[in-house]
């Protein structure tokens, strides 16, 4: 079945006309461009900066760290600037801003700076930052550090078996939207507006806000936006900073664009994370007790790594119910650009840590590694570590056994082992085999994992997220929200929810554009929270509207009742379009709070960490050249439980997308700091699955509703990335039977591996 | 210099700097920015135009080197005011996230029907892997590439019956 016009994106036509309009695509009448000027050391004093006095500056506006009127980024905390003044804590970091007519300018004066540093030594390794006497933040370089605990370790320890350790670790993971990031800044008399490719026009407008100390008014329009995947949340607070600075200045409306390699070379990437794990098991493969320790690597400032720490803290535990648990959790800073928000945000790290622990247990134990899921899996009215009491919308089993029996898991996991065994058993006698594709090694792996839908903690009752729906002139409804299309399919998703909620058609829903000073502030598009808690505003202003035109109609002569989109009274009957034109110019606000029964406190990280979470497992084919040791995922078949899904065709493409960067998150994508910078310049040598890498998707998706989502409907948007690492990775134990605990694999790493593998055998 | 070529099926003249790249010329001067710039190194295929029916990376070109050749643009893509087949199955199969690969992805998978009205799925994936997308894992895309074969090869069918 093709899917109903129905479902069909409203940003679907003009993308593919070529119209839509991105940020580089505006065309703004007396624009100038901007340029950065950056630190070429990780770690240093800036002793002084030249500006050649015999050089022209008239034909050129620049920017120093003295001029800027409140030099904090406002976010969590207050100690990332806008430019650097004194210290520079990241190669890269910004210290100048220069903006001219046109490029050739802009490189032309740029060699007339001088900037004379005293370089200092740097430190990039997380494990050493809190011990560490190079001080990047605060006295121990700590930006947070979380612990949770529940039950009794030592419980634990006495009544298990065995004892089974882990250390793990993740890699940087960037984002590689398509569109590299881009704001313009226009100056217009007393205000200053902004247009660009970002996720949380309002984040932009706080920090604009407190730079200009509120003297200047800030409008913030969100341009069509070429994705995004956490990478456009908080750096264009940064980037929108120094293009008003420039635009303030020199009165021309500034862009700033990033080519790819400024892109990737300076902007956020996920956090790379450490673990050490402990489990105390029973011999049938019970988990009595966990003892999970995480650091995050922050980078040089805080950003948002506090709350990505919350989240890999809370997600530490995974799918499963463990009596007894203690997680450490902590976020540091080292000498390299901010580490910020990632789809997944924290989980996907967390995860693979957890699922890599329980492929060890089942290793050691010699059992299957989803018979171990399995064995430990939560249920309802099971407890969280948090203690968190799990009432509805529960499907951790659901989805695992559904997996399993659609991939044929158990029988392929044995059908494979004998295939491998022929094949293993000719390299170890130096007899490679000849290159064919039935002689490569082949694994199957599994992953169960979950995603709190939502702000963390209390988060969104401190947001209380706020959205308009007006009724215009012509009897539609239009929706006033912050939230942002930037291909996940919000808007759309949007429409759907309300026009559902009226019972009309979805072309009658109008979209407000991204606007600050037309739409509310619902909070940022993040936290897989847009189509829960705002749609739930949604529903709630739908129900409102039918409300009050039933009241009014019933005010002019009584009986009127709202069935199948009509008004209907004792055989008359009005359309909603037609009845709703008399409420022309109303305004319905609805702000959010969580349901009564959700309960957190964050000081001891007891409770309701979430008001919900989504539940999926997969399930990866992976074949392994026993040549070259290229590693390929061939199937990949997942199960995902969202609560409803809301648009059914984009929520498929949404779980493939999002598991093909679990998938490159594993075996593709890898970033190393190689002279105090990232040695990726963009998509050469920065590998992103492309069409032949696709494995064959099997997705299935899972309705098990959320009492308080829109229809039913729970977070989906990041949970796919979270499962597709540890399937990959449980496939490699599977076929070499030893340990994995790190991503990304690359076929370099099998090979030394498997060298090791030989002179054991 | 002055160069002349087909642009989106009408003859066109503009004096142009030898250095300027195709994808530049097509923006500002023709103000087509429905090509777009993803990384400027002929890596991601967004720039995506066909030069003489063959998919090129306009980022790579040069526009001197267009002088006599026809170039399509996602613009000349339309059929009148309507979206083509193959547009219209990307919009009905969901092959659509972000759009930032869009147009790209459209012009290199023209490319390919035109050389091929039968293409397998290995020859799609293989026409469109110079055209990266980030969003949607590529399923779509490859479904509503192969949609269009098969409607055309009908129409076809239908047009000899």
């Amino acid at each position: 079945m093709k899917p109903e016009p129905f479902e069909i994106r409203i940003d679907a036509a003009e993308k593919l006309e070529g119209t839509a309009e991105y940020i580089r695509d505006m065309k703004v009448p007396g624009m100038w461009y901007g340029k950065t000027i950056r630190s070429i050391h990780a770690n240093a004093e800036i002793v002084n900066i030249q500006f050649d006095p015999h050089y022209d500056w008239s034909k050129l506006t620049y920017v120093t760290a003295e001029e800027v009127p409140y030099n904090v980024v406002a976010m969590l905390e207050t100690d990332m600037p806008f430019l650097a003044e004194k210290k520079v804590n990241y190669y890269g970091e910004p210290i100048l801003l220069l903006a001219a007519e046109n490029s050739e300018l802009l490189k032309e004066a740029e060699e007339h700076i001088q900037i004379e540093y005293r370089k200092l030594p740097a430190l990039f390794d997380m494990k050493k930052s809190a011990e560490s006497e190079i001080k990047i933040f605060k006295e121990n370089n700590t930006f947070k550090e979380i612990k949770i605990q529940k039950g009794d370790l030592n419980k634990a320890a006495a009544d298990a078996d065995f004892i089974i350790e882990m250390e793990a670790e993740t890699g940087y993971q960037e984002h590689l939207y398509l569109e590299p990031q881009g704001i313009i800044a226009i100056p217009k008399d007393e205000k200053i507006e902004i247009h660009g490719s970002m996720q949380c026009p309002y984040y932009i407008k706080n920090a604009l806000n407190k730079m200009f100390n509120e003297k200047i008014h800030v409008t913030v329009i969100q341009s069509v936006t070429g994705g995004a995947f956490g990478g456009k949340e908080d750096y264009p607070s940064l980037l929108a900073g120094h293009a008003a600075l420039l635009a303030n200045k020199c009165k021309h409306p500034v862009a700033m664009f990033y080519d790819r390699e400024e892109d990737v070379q300076f902007t956020t990437k996920r956090h790379p994370s450490y673990h050490k794990d402990k489990a105390f098991v029973t011999k049938e493969g019970k988990i009595l007790g966990l003892d999970l320790n995480v650091i995050l690597d922050g980078g040089a400032y805080c950003t948002l790594s506090q709350v990505v720490l919350a989240r890999a803290a809370l997600t530490a535990a995974g799918c499963y119910f463990i009596p007894n648990i203690t997680i450490n959790a902590k976020a540091v800073a080292t000498n390299t650009p901010p580490n910020g928000a990632f789809r997944g945000f924290g989980g996907p790290q967390a995860i693979f840590a957890l699922e890599m622990l329980i492929e060890k247990i089942a290793n050691e134990l010699k059992m299957n590694p989803a018979d171990v899921r399995k064995i430990n899996l939560i249920k309802e009215g099971e407890t969280t570590a948090t203690s968190q009491i799990l009432k509805y919308s529960v499907s951790a089993h659901e989805t695992v056994d559904d997996v399993i029996q659609r991939s044929d898991y158990q029988n392929k996991h044995k059908k494979y082992a004998e295939h491998n065994k022929r094949i293993l058993e000719k390299i170890l006698n130096d007899e490679y085999p000849k290159e064919n594709s039935d002689q490569k090694l082949k694994g199957i792996g599994v992953s169960a994992f979950q995603h709190g839908a939502g702000f963390t903690g209390t988060g969104e009752n401190v947001i209380k997220g706020k959205i308009r729906v007006e009724i215009n002139n012509e009897g539609k409804p239009v929706i006033f929200s912050a939230q942002t299309e930037m291909g996940q399919g919000e808007q759309t998703a949007f429409q759907i929810i309300l026009a559902k909620s009226l019972n009309i058609n979805v072309d009658d829903v109008i979209m407000s554009e991204v606007n600050t000073d037309l739409v509310p502030n619902s909070g940022p598009t993040v936290a897989s929270r847009s189509t829960m808690i705002v749609g739930s505003l949604l529903v709630d202003a739908g129900k409102e509207i039918i409300n009050q035109l039933t009241d009014l109609l019933n005010s002019e002569n009584p009986g009127w009742k709202y069935e199948e989109g009509s008004f209907i009274n004792n055989g008359s009957e009005i359309s909603f379009i037609d009845a709703s034109k008399k409420l022309a110019g109303l305004k319905i606000e609805k702000q959010y709070e969580h349901p009564p029964i959700i309960k957190f406190d964050d000081i001891n990280w007891i409770g309701d960490a979430y008001p919900v979470f989504s539940w999926a497992a997969s399930v990866a084919e992976v074949e392994v050249d026993p040549v070259t040791f290229e590693i390929k995922v061939t199937k990949y078949y997942t199960t995902h439980d969202i609560g409803k899904a809301i648009n059914k065709d984009q929520a498929e493409a949404q779980i493939q997308g999002g598991s093909l960067q679990g998938i490159g998150y594993a075996i593709y994508e890898k970033v190393k700091i190689e002279n105090e910078h990232y040695d990726i310049k963009g998509f050469a040598d920065y590998i992103i699955p492309t069409p032949t890498e696709m494995p064959v998707f099997d997705v299935k998706i899972m309705e098990n509703p959320y009492p308080y989502g829109p229809f039913g409907a729970k977070g989906l948007g990041e949970l796919p990335l979270v499962g597709g690492a540890p399937a990959v990775l449980s496939a490699l134990w599977m076929i070499f039977g030893k340990e994995f605990n790190k991503i990304p694999v690359m076929p370099e790493d099998l090979l030394v591996l498997f060298n090791s593998n030989q002179k054991v055998g | 210099m002055k160069i002349t070529f087909k642009l989106n099926g009408e003859n066109v003249s503009i004096e142009v700097e030898s250095y300027k790249r195709l994808i530049d010329m097509l923006r500002e001067d023709f103000e087509l920015t429905g090509t777009k710039e993803g990384c400027s190194i002929g890596e991601c295929g967004a720039c995506t135009v066909l030069m003489d029916g063959k998919a090129v990376n306009s980022c790579l070109v040069l526009a001197a080197q267009i002088d006599g050749a026809e170039i399509l643009t996602i613009e000349g893509v339309n059929q009148g005011n309507n979206l083509s087949d193959l547009q219209r199955n990307f919009l009905t199969h969901g092959a659509v996230q972000c759009g930032f690969c869009t147009p790209g992805m459209i012009l290199s998978s023209l490319a390919l029907l035109n050389e091929n009205p039968n293409p397998t799925v290995e020859e799609i994936e293989e026409s469109i892997a110079g055209n990266l997308c980030r969003c949607t894992g590529y399923k779509q895309i490859i479904e509503a590439v192969k949609a269009t074969a098969e409607m055309s090869n009908q129409k076809l069918r239908n047009q000899s019956a």
